[in-house]
């Protein structure tokens, strides 16, 4: 099967409406098994929304997504996580009087995984991600960076994982642990084929990390391609300068 | 979950304490002893949907009222045997706790509360209105369970089951499921996008809270052979929210102390009711506003003060640690 | 005679809209409005001058409120506390306890009766309290003066905005904690002004507040968390469900009425008529 003609993430025509105001107009997008795709837009342009719709927090109002195949839009959020599909949050959603560990173990425990080897993998991917030492801290004694990094390799304990969004892993995090993500999305997206979409206002970040970018606009995807093409794109430079 | 390192021996102690006490004691306080197994009960089971699920219910107390009226209902009125009436009572309790668990799926914090609120008025006002089927405010005479007046067998029934219910929700907290629940009073919309299906687990423990509440309450019923709506009073369950808050809400041994600690006070201040409830009171507010934990927190972080003292606990719990440190840390 | 317990509801709801936290103590403070009402009613006024009592005690009250609000309210919102909503409710629902016990100690468990504050009049062939007649002039007054002051004055339309949008107001230079203090007492001095009103009709002991708690839970829930003409809608609509099921079904069943209507409205509408539920993500 040709992973190119098959896309992984699938979306098609997703309208999503709050009142009056039209947060996503019409987008469509598709994203390859082992990408990493970048998406960014000034703000208030519909990113987050966007991941909220993949995720299934929110309901779309119109148009349609496809996750390997299978239609996911209108499905419950914790069955989505269960085929494969993770996300992050702006600000950490981690669960705060539970052990750093125990926040691990979680997505594992959802995908019906035994404590034993739940255990075992949460005490792997601390080790990569230097969390060790704070294993049976309370998250909530846990400081601003050392939460996303949390989050994002809590992440990594769903042994479905196909499709992780972070959505702005690296905002106001410290640059030590910054560099701890960006060596755990790159080992991730080489070594298990994990698809990423990052969405971020870091540029420079993104073009070292993604492969592809897509920018979004007041709800409308207006340009996609490499860093460069994107960055002399006469639209991108429009949206962000003109607002 | 930061807990007190229990092993099995303590509480096994206090069980070979709790079996053997009635030797030494006069009936009254065995019944005492009796009535504190209930709320012992009643306090674990709502820490269970309230502490540890985060689903703030102020109707747990009216799932013991339905147990009881409707097993004595049913024994009464349908002349059904005492273990049917019973076994039917705890039936009908996991449907309506069920039904009510869905209604109040959406709801957060504050309207949960409102709308169990509401039930409990309900049920109990309906029991007061129709007095033609239910005695109203006389009350309703209920068959004992074992036929004697005698308290002893009865404080080893409720002992017994008090057992069975701690155990019980031991091993759903240490269980997965008890990950589950965590996660739905930490953040319920991170636990959805970690593949926690939050609907079933609310509603799950919303019923076994709720039909062991319904048990207890027919147990109840069935020891004291007078029902009445006053049980379903709002009085009813500030008393368990109290026994919880005190012991400490998010510990498994906390309702137990709490429960067992105050109804022993309020045994001793017997004879001044309202400075009683006006102390306890006070005792819940400040605990709220200085040691969120209770009891058992206090005692752990004294515990946990003890250990680093003695050098063996590098790493106290309370401090924030701040990425500089972690280039001193000593693990890497 | 639902209007009468608009007032409850209405300081709850009001303090919900600023705080977002429930104050299930309100009916205490109600209570208390009663006790001090008929203590100057006795002692100091004497009942020509109730009027100024309730006035009086609205002012007590709301001191005791901000007061209460300050030690034991604040604290949530300065960051101190984390578990907000269970905080509060088992916050208030202990000084409910204590306010309730304080009373009895305090006071005994007797019912006082307070005078009537006018005799019984006519109002074309019906016989009227004049108590009840006063009480519900007395309501409707204190809700005119408080639209009032929502809809006219310039804080009013500050305590609309916080209600709307917390942060928001920050930025436009409102110190919301101290708003958020004056709201608590303003709560409660309705409610306080409420219990000194209806002092002659539903008497002056130590449980006095706990039906106007309830019934103002009742119109709440119908109503709608936060909402204030919620209140209204909800007060009128359980007075004449209650008429009516009175009328037609059963006069004995009179308090079940209001909640099968509740349980109704909860069904179809699970944040009640006009509630609004919060946005999670």
């Amino acid at each position: 099967m040709n992973s190119q003609s098959h896309p992984l993430l699938d979306i098609k025509n997703l309208v999503k409406d709050f009142g009056g105001l039209r947060a996503v107009n019409n987008v469509s997008l598709n994203i390859k098994k082992g990408e990493i795709r970048g998406l960014i837009g000034p703000n208030g342009s519909g990113k987050t929304t966007m991941i909220n719709l993949i995720t299934g927090m929110y309901k779309i109002d119109n148009g349609a997504i496809y996750f390997s195949g299978d239609r996911i839009d209108g499905l419950q959020p914790y069955v989505i996580a269960g085929k494969g599909m993770m996300r992050t949050f702006q600000i950490s959603r981690v669960f705060k009087d539970m052990t750093v560990l125990e926040n691990m173990l979680v997505p594992a425990l959802t995908q019906d995984q035994s404590m034993v080897e739940a255990k075992g993998l949460a005490e792997v991917l601390l080790e990569f991600a230097l969390l060790t030492r704070l294993k049976d801290e309370p998250a909530k004694n846990l400081s601003g960076g050392q939460n996303m990094l949390l989050q994002i390799v809590r992440g990594f304990m769903n042994k479905n994982l196909r499709l992780y969004l972070l959505d702005e892993p690296f905002a106001g995090v410290h640059q030590v642990i910054k560099g701890v993500i960006l060596r755990t999305i790159k080992k991730m997206n080489e070594e298990k084929g994990i698809t990423f979409i990052v969405v971020s206002h870091e540029l420079t970040t993104i073009q070292y990390l993604c492969h592809q970018i897509s920018v979004l606009h007041r709800g409308e995807i207006i340009s996609q391609g490499t860093m460069e093409e994107v960055a002399n794109d006469p639209l991108v430079i429009d949206a962000y300068l003109g607002g | 979950m930061p807990r007190l390192r229990l092993n099995y021996s303590g509480p096994l102690l206090f069980l070979l304490i709790a079996i053997l006490l009635p030797l030494f004691l006069t009936d009254y306080w065995i019944y005492a002893l009796t009535i504190t197994f209930y709320y012992v009960i009643m306090a674990i089971t709502w820490n269970l949907l309230g502490g540890y699920t985060g689903q703030f219910s102020l109707s747990h107390h009216t799932f013991a009222v339905i147990g009881s009226y409707t097993s004595a209902l049913l024994i009464a009125k349908a002349g059904l045997p005492l273990w049917m009436g019973m076994a039917s009572s705890w039936i009908f309790n996991a449907f309506i706790s069920v039904l009510l668990g869905i209604l109040c799926l959406r709801m957060r914090g504050i309207y949960l509360a409102l709308t169990t609120w509401a039930f409990a008025e309900i049920v109990k006002t309906y029991i007061r209105m129709d007095f033609e089927f239910t005695g109203g405010d006389r009350g309703l005479k209920t068959p004992l369970f074992f036929k004697t007046m005698n308290p002893l067998p009865y404080y080893y029934l409720f002992l017994a089951f008090a057992v069975l219910t701690i155990i019980v929700i031991a091993i759903i907290m240490r269980s997965r499921i008890g990950y589950y629940l965590r996660t739905i009073r930490n953040d319920e919309v991170a636990a959805q996008a970690m593949g926690v299906n939050t609907v079933r687990w609310k509603v799950f423990a919303f019923m076994v809270a709720s039909v062991f509440a319904s048990i207890a309450g027919t147990l109840y019923g069935h020891f004291i052979g007078l029902i009445s709506p006053v049980s379903g009073e709002f009085y009813e369950m500030s008393l368990i929210i109290i026994f919880v808050v005190i012991g400490g809400m998010r510990s498994q041994a906390g309702p137990v102390v709490g429960a067992i600690s105050v109804r022993f006070l309020a045994e001793v201040l017997k004879k001044w009711p309202e400075i009683r409830m006006v102390i306890l009171a006070s005792v819940v507010i400040l605990i709220m506003r200085f040691f969120n934990g209770g009891v058992m927190e206090c005692l752990r972080q004294g515990y946990q003060r003890i250990r680093q003292r003695k050098g063996r606990n590098p790493v106290s719990g309370f401090q924030k640690l701040e990425p500089t440190q972690r280039h001193r840390g000593n693990n890497e | 005679m639902g209007v009468l317990y608009c007032l409850m509801s209405l300081g709850v709801n009001f303090i919900y809209g600023i705080m977002k936290v429930i104050n299930w103590a309100i009916g205490e403070f109600f209570m208390i409005g009663a006790y001090v009402q008929y203590l100057l009613i006795v002692i100091f006024l004497g009942v020509r001058y109730w009027y100024v009592g309730v006035f009086i005690v609205a002012f007590c009250t709301f001191f005791l409120g901000a007061f209460v609000q300050k030690i034991l309210i604040k604290p949530m919102f300065v960051g101190m506390v984390e578990e907000k909503t269970e905080y509060a409710t088992i916050v208030t629902i202990a000084m409910a306890i204590l306010f309730r016990n304080l009373a009895i100690f305090i006071g005994g468990p007797y019912i006082y009766t307070p005078p009537d504050y006018a005799p019984p009049t006519r109002i074309g062939p019906l016989p009227l309290s004049g108590n009840n007649f006063i009480a519900f002039i007395g309501t409707i007054a204190i809700l005119a003066l408080f639209f009032y002051f929502l809809k006219r004055t310039w804080i009013g339309k500050a305590f609309q905005a916080v209600s709307q949008n917390r942060a928001g107001v920050l930025t436009a230079g409102i110190d919301v904690l101290k708003f958020d203090m004056i709201a608590f007492g303003i709560g409660t001095a309705l409610a306080g002004a409420g219990g000194a009103l209806l002092a002659p009709v539903l008497l002056v002991y130590p449980l006095c507040g706990v039906i106007p708690t309830v019934r103002g839970f009742e119109i709440i829930v119908i109503g709608g968390l936060g909402s204030i003409p919620g209140v209204f809608v909800a007060g009128l609509s359980i007075g004449i469900v209650e008429s009516l099921g009175a009328a037609f079904i059963n006069p004995s069943f009179v308090d079940i009425y209001g909640f099968g209507l509740l349980m109704f409205i909860l069904l179809i509408k699970p944040y009640g008529l006009f509630g609004k539920p919060e946005r999670s993500v």
